[in-house]
């Protein structure tokens, strides 16, 4: 049973990476057993953990179960086309409710927090000395002082990109580009060692080639 | 003399081997335990800012628990006593710690404790608290600084919006990725090919899903107009609703309800890389000729880009990740960085009320930009001269931003 | 009527959920909705699953392009259906753990779901070679800027980084690879970063208060729908 699960297990690695060749039978087969066995994994989860978990098991604890259950049979009115309208119910409950949830949330992780760590001094006697210590931090905080300054001239939407100010969001534009480049070359190597993990099982575990 | 010296004598060989057998049963010193001290200064006191329910214990750790080599303290265990009940063990907790939080308890009901420092074998309890009960307050006024901050840019985009809705002009710069959607559309309508519409992969309590579908109710209306194909594969039911209301809304509005269909928009699968392995498929198979990429993305960023990109189709992307612009930036031809993405609607709507919203977010950075340069050149001229008043600014400014 | 009432609901849900952050009474408001999302999301997954399988049993039905593949998609959804609900192989009653040892949800889950998941995300490599080609050809200067930032962040997580800058002396040992890489991560990057997270808090504050208000109300749908 075992190896016939690796050699299952080796098909569907191999028919996926097929599609860096082109689209093939093979890929197709595969795609569909996705698609089918992790829409058919999702329900059971979702069934298990979200209906039974919470309506037969946990439904002492937690009367507001109720009011979500009735949102969700609003929802359910969708499948009947006269009354269809009500499942907008449900869905503009997600929408402010979400939109009131992140809203703060976003205040005060991306704005407040933020703005906080940026204020610091671009000198002081606690930096130390020499140029590892005091000329790297005094460096070190200009240039994220001028880059974020510069980084929110750029995303003005009610100035052009003109004179002075477009000056100001070109050097914007290059702190951005450095941001990317790093975040870029950051995740590479990463990409990378999961490649090696699938190799690995491929001429390791299937093919027996690496012990 | 001799006699009282045997007498002692033979009660040192008594008690020595009797405390090897059965140490416990020796009357005056257990040499076994390990003896430590107390915690100390024990205070129970209402929590501050929640419901009713929790009550915040702090205290003293053990003098043998301060002592850095010691590891005789193994712990804390903490002891509440509910209207003058019987003691319950209610946390044990690791050596170093000086507080801990009661939650899950009712108001008008009293509670005391005490706390005591654990050994392997010795546990050395501390005085009582006096009794206290949780209270209720109706304001955070922590809180008070992110409250002013979320009111000034709130109230500043809803003026902005009522502002322009009386008919002032509003400038709002070019964004070359919306810029770009009227031709993007254009060239799908003439190539005959359809467009492709990818919400990202995340649900409807994600804002970046709902930027991007008030996003598909502008492109929607173009597509109405222009008869273009759409074609929308999404990974969560929830936004397969939302986005089929979306697109019978656009071309009911364009006069051509007959021209919906359900099919424009179907569901795939939650799975993260199910989900991915059918776009691609999609992508390859019925090549569009303009995809949208915008909402939640993570890894499969770069797949759905590269893809799109291998069979040459215009890609415009956006997403509010800054861990995926990278690879949108590099595989599409256009891309909405962070807050363009939840100016998009506003923009491609063009309605003087939605821009104003623009201006207001304008305020929001001019806000935050003032506060950067008045904190940072405080901090560094209070530094180098050494003005109070300078080095005050800037701590009342970390204090404004600081949220507990 | 049919758009007022949704309107008038995210209003009031937006509404009380922005104010609960400040009014500790309510502060369990948040939680609440995470819970009614959860299930309205497990009712909205009959929509869903009902979709899938109608648009695949037409695409059989009509025979149209692919439609063998369609029989496939069909198979492995129920078989994972009738396997989870059923719990197929599982020792014990109808309670025990879904992902218990020697079931059949545990056996496919391991041996077809995780090789499938695992192999798309290692695709990711070739893709990111090939978007790193594009990227690094450096038409313009942000992109020189881009691949230079990227090239010193890559090459300071390897050895060759180290080896490449060794000859420093200390006194400049910041530009060494894997210091810069650091100091770049630490400095200009976090700067960016910065720049996009604060622009990032108002969008979602701008589009927030558009959805509140109903000024965007598209995915409501039209008033005669």
């Amino acid at each position: 049973m075992e190896h016939f699960a690796l050699w299952v297990a080796a098909f569907l690695t191999l028919g996926i990476i097929s599609f860096l060749y082109k689209d093939n039978p093979w890929y197709k087969v595969t795609e569909a057993i996705f698609v089918g066995i992790s829409a058919g994994y999702w329900v059971v989860v979702l069934f298990w953990d979200n209906f039974y978990g919470k309506f037969w098991v946990g439904k002492d604890n937690d009367s507001m179960l109720y009011v979500g259950g009735l949102l969700g049979l609003l929802m359910l009115m969708r499948l009947i086309p006269k009354i269809g309208w009500i499942s907008r119910w449900p869905l503009a409950f997600i929408v402010g409710a979400t939109s009131g949830l992140w809203m703060m949330n976003y205040f005060a992780s991306n704005i407040m927090v933020q703005i906080q760590g940026t204020i610091v001094p671009l000198f002081s006697a606690n930096f130390g000395e020499g140029m590892n210590a005091g000329y790297s931090t005094v460096i070190g905080n200009l240039v994220i002082f001028i880059g974020t300054f510069t980084g929110l001239v750029y995303f003005f939407f009610s100035k052009e990109h003109k004179g002075v100010y477009g000056v100001g969001a070109r050097v914007g534009i290059f702190f951005l580009m450095i941001t990317f480049g790093a975040a870029f070359g950051y995740t590479v190597m990463s990409r990378m060692s999961l490649l090696i993990g699938r190799l690995d099982f491929l001429f390791g575990d299937w093919l027996g080639m690496i012990k | 003399m001799k006699f009282i010296l045997s007498l002692f004598s033979i009660i040192f060989l008594f008690v020595n081997i009797s405390s090897q057998d059965n140490p416990e049963s020796f009357p005056f010193v257990d040499s076994s335990k390990i003896t430590i001290a107390p915690p100390t200064s024990v205070i129970a006191e209402d929590f501050k800012y929640d419901n009713a329910e929790k009550l915040s214990i702090t205290w003293i750790p053990s003098i043998d628990d301060q002592i850095g080599d010691n590891n005789k303290v193994k712990g804390y265990k903490i002891y509440r006593i509910t209207d003058g009940g019987q003691p319950e063990l209610i946390a044990e907790i690791l050596p170093g710690s000086n507080n801990y939080l009661d939650e899950g308890l009712e108001e008008n009901i009293w509670y005391s404790y005490f706390v005591s420092s654990i050994s392997d074998n010795f546990e050395a309890r501390s005085n009582t608290t006096e009794s206290v009960t949780p209270k209720r307050e109706w304001l955070n006024f922590d809180l008070k600084f992110l409250f002013l901050i979320a009111l000034i840019i709130s109230s500043s985009v809803i003026y902005y919006i009522r502002h322009a809705s009386k008919g002032k002009k509003l400038f709002v710069r070019k964004i070359a990725g919306l810029e770009a959607v009227d031709d993007a559309i254009g060239r799908a309508t003439e190539m005959g090919r359809p467009i492709l519409f990818i919400p990202g992969i995340h649900d409807m309590d994600d804002v970046q899903t709902l930027a991007a579908i008030t996003i598909l109710g502008n492109v929607a209306r173009q597509i109405a107009d222009y008869d273009t194909k759409i074609r929308m594969p999404v990974s969560r039911s929830l936004v397969m609703t939302a986005a089929r209301e979306t697109i019978k809304a656009a071309y009911q509005t364009a006069g051509r309800p007959d021209a919906y269909s359900d099919d424009m928009v179907n569901y795939i699968t939650d799975e993260q890389f199910g989900y991915v392995a059918a776009v691609d498929g999609i992508m390859v198979r019925e090549k569009p000729a303009t995809i949208f990429l915008l909402g939640a993305f993570f890894a499969e960023s770069l797949i759905l880009a590269e893809t799109g990109n291998s069979i040459g189709a215009i890609q415009i992307a956006g997403t509010a990740r800054p861990a995926q612009l990278p690879f949108f930036i590099a595989a599409c031809d256009f891309t909405l960085i962070g807050e363009e993405l939840f100016a998009a609607s506003a923009y491609l709507s063009g309605e003087p009320k939605m821009l104003g919203s623009l201006k207001g977010q304008d305020i929001g950075k001019g806000i935050a930009m003032a506060a950067i340069v008045v904190g940072v050149l405080s901090a560094t001229f209070g530094e180098i001269w050494d003005v109070q008043f300078l080095l005050d600014i800037k701590q009342y400014l970390l204090q404004f931003f600081t949220v507990r | 009527m049919k758009r007022q009432i949704p309107l008038l609901i995210t209003f009031f849900v937006g509404t009380l959920l922005i104010f609960s952050v400040f009014i500790p009474p309510m502060e369990n408001l948040g939680e609440n909705f995470t819970l009614f999302f959860d299930i309205i999301a497990v009712f909205a997954f009959f929509l869903g699953g009902g979709n899938l399988m109608r648009v695949h049993f037409m695409k059989l039905k009509k025979k149209k392009t692919d439609w063998q593949f369609s029989i496939v998609t069909l198979l492995g959804f129920f078989v994972m259906l009738a396997a989870g609900i059923f719990k197929i192989g599982n020792s014990g009653d109808i309670s025990t753990s879904l992902t218990v040892e020697g079931s059949m949800f545990q056996t496919i889950y391991l041996n077809v779901f995780v090789p499938l998941g695992s192999t798309m995300y290692a695709l990711l490599a070739f893709f990111v070679a090939s978007a790193s080609y594009r990227a690094f050809r450096a038409k313009n200067k942000e992109a020189t800027i881009l691949l230079v930032a990227s090239f010193i962040i890559l090459l300071g997580s390897t050895p060759f980084g180290t080896i490449m800058t060794s000859w420093i002396p200390d006194q400049l040992s910041i530009m060494e690879i894997p210091n810069l890489a650091v100091w770049i991560m630490s400095s200009p990057n976090l700067a960016g970063q910065r720049a996009i997270l604060i622009g990032i808090g108002l969008g979602v504050v701008s589009i927030s208060l558009r959805l509140i208000l109903g000024l965007e109300r598209t995915y409501l749908g039209d008033d005669s729908a």
